[in-house]
């Protein structure tokens, strides 16, 4: 005999009272609405980036005024005009650019043999070795990573002292343009090679096998087979590498000690060291224009690619 | 067979060279916390646990690290339920407009950090919600969002749909078919996610610079201030908890779902 209804679990007769409130509030007739219900959170949270976009936006349009320290109330292009004609923006912006396209090179250039041995690898525990090798100072943080090249090259740093013990007088290893394109190389390859990774992977073997018994060296396997169709991969991994190392703040700062900075940096001063809110707003939105032509470019010449969130076509 | 071996010798020199530049912060790191001396020197001045004596003794640092997983922990709580329900929504169902809806979704990866920043700053400072430490956590959950819904499609793309109707057929209302079968076939999704922004909160440096005052700095901003003017010891050893975090989230990431998850070809 079917046992009486009170004998059901609680957790049972919870989820039915559940059920019956979300029938009530959310009829079957709003189905359709559901997905967007389900998305509300997270339109909602990037919604404040939103706003603050348009704060920003606002703030741009107005100068500061030099007697009283406060942004005027009229609107003006006052700051856009300065941004495009004063000699300091233009160098801060030039050395950002050009650092971003070598760091990206170069970058590419270490995470591609990388990528390739991980996933090529017939040995898992070498792979989970190369794995966690990169995910480790990916996990660390950029201030400690930072930290840990003060230390290595610093004017009593390991590197120097080495040096003195061969008598080399000590070297200025910091706070230059080398050092700050080279922290953001190491701060960029775990990115890099994790984009690369899954494009690589797609990859048959066999390709390879293929070129290989047709007469190819290696050389020529890489070349015509190879990094061609890993180039969504190299694609997708460029973008990120060059739009994180453009607007890194971190990185400059450190290493650069102040004499290197980068857009970043300069839009930080702009809000922190003059106080002028339009002036680093203004800057800001440069920047966000910028990065958003360059990615907004790349999808629609090849796809979001690895960056696709959602159904699988 | 013939070029195989300049293949490997070529390969492995970038790979070494590679794990050289990833590796040698760290390890740095983690000897000079380890020194006797008043200062980083090299070759070290032996060895000893001085200063982690002395961060367990500064209340500054400690502090610090507090704050940073308390703000890991609020952008951790908001993140899972946001990004898994609309990561199973954009896998799911046919939402029109997904374009649109993806691309406003990835809104934090295309706008820079120092943009989402200021702006956050601003609205953040027009509300007056600035000096507070839950304001930074839904800021590291804003920015860093589209980690957890890439985390939760690319684990939805292997749900069948079928089981869902399956629950359905056998009589399961529709909550009770999202809790029982939708968000468990999810869940390595959910788990990837919510370490990684744990992890990433935790670490968040310019965000926290930008919306903490000097009351309620994190972690990472003290390390900053503090390396501006000196670098002694005892910075390594705070750093080496960092590194300690970020080991057990690794152990934990590869435990739970493998790390190979990342090599995978969607």
């Amino acid at each position: 005999m079917r046992p009486s209804r009170t004998s059901y679990p609680l957790s049972w007769r919870l989820m039915d009272a559940v059920e019956a409130v979300a029938a009530a509030v959310w009829p079957r007739s709003f189905s359709a609405a559901v997905p967007w219900l389900m998305l509300m959170p997270a339109v909602v949270l990037v919604g404040l980036l939103v706003l603050g976009l348009w704060d920003m936006a606002d703030g741009s349009f107005r100068t500061l005024d030099t007697a009283t320290f406060l942004p005027s109330d009229d609107y003006s292009l006052a700051n856009y005009d300065r941004a495009f004609t004063e000699k300091l923006f233009f160098t801060v912006a030039s050395r950002s650019l050009i650092g971003s396209l070598i760091v990206t090179v170069i970058t590419l250039v270490f995470a591609f043999p990388y990528s390739y041995v991980m996933v090529r690898t017939r040995s898992a525990a070498l792979r989970k070795f190369l794995l966690i090798a990169l995910f480790l100072p990916f996990f660390i943080g950029q201030v400690v990573r930072a930290y840990g090249w003060l230390i290595i090259l610093g004017s009593q740093g390991m590197v120097n002292e080495a040096l003195g013990l061969v008598g080399v007088a000590p070297i200025r290893l910091l706070y230059n343009y080398p050092a700050v394109l080279f922290g953001l190389v190491q701060y960029m390859l775990p990115f890099a090679v994790l984009m690369l990774a899954p494009a690589l992977t797609a990859i048959p073997e066999e390709m390879e096998s293929a070129a290989g018994s047709l007469g190819a060296n290696w050389v020529r396997t890489f070349i015509h087979v190879v990094l061609p169709l890993a180039k969504p991969g190299f694609i997708g991994a460029g973008l990120v590498v060059m739009t994180l190392s453009l607007t890194d703040f971190a990185i400059p700062a450190i290493l650069g000690g102040g004499s290197q900075d980068f857009i970043a940096n300069a839009i930080y001063d702009q809000f922190f060291r003059t106080s002028d809110q339009g002036m680093g707003a203004t800057l800001a939105l440069l920047l966000v224009a910028v990065g958003s032509i360059m990615v907004g470019v790349v999808f629609a010449l090849f796809g979001a690619g690895t960056l696709a969130m959602g159904r699988s076509k | 067979m013939k070029g195989d071996r300049s293949k490997a010798v070529t390969l492995w020199g970038f790979v070494i060279a590679a794990l050289v530049m990833l590796s040698a912060p760290t390890l740095v790191v983690l000897g000079a916390s380890f020194t006797a001396g008043n200062m980083i020197t090299f070759p070290p001045e032996g060895l000893s646990l001085k200063w982690y004596a002395a961060i367990a003794g500064a209340t500054d640092l400690r502090d610090a690290f507090f704050r940073s997983a308390i703000v890991a922990t609020i952008c951790t709580a908001i993140s899972i339920p946001t990004g898994t329900l609309a990561g199973i929504a954009l896998a799911k169902y046919r939402v029109r407009f997904a374009a649109g809806v993806q691309i406003y979704l990835l809104l934090p990866f295309t706008v820079p950090l120092i943009g989402s920043g200021i702006g956050l700053m601003l609205i953040f400072g027009k509300w007056g919600l600035l000096g507070q430490l839950w304001p930074v956590g839904i800021a590291c959950a804003v920015i860093n969002l589209p980690f957890m819904i890439w985390a939760v499609t690319a684990s939805a793309a292997g749900l069948d749909p079928d089981l869902e109707l399956a629950a359905a057929n056998c009589g399961a209302p529709p909550l009770s078919t999202f809790l029982a079968v939708t968000v468990p076939a999810v869940t390595p999704g959910i788990i990837t996610g919510a370490l990684l922004m744990f992890i990433l909160a935790l670490n968040e440096f310019l965000v926290s610079l930008l919306l903490v005052d000097a009351r309620i700095v994190t972690l990472p901003v003290q390390i900053y201030n503090s390396i501006r003017s000196i670098i002694t010891p005892d910075l390594a050893a705070i750093s080496v908890v960092f590194i300690a975090v970020a080991a057990i989230a690794i152990a934990l990431l590869d435990w739970l779902v493998g790390l190979d998850i990342f090599l995978k070809s969607k």
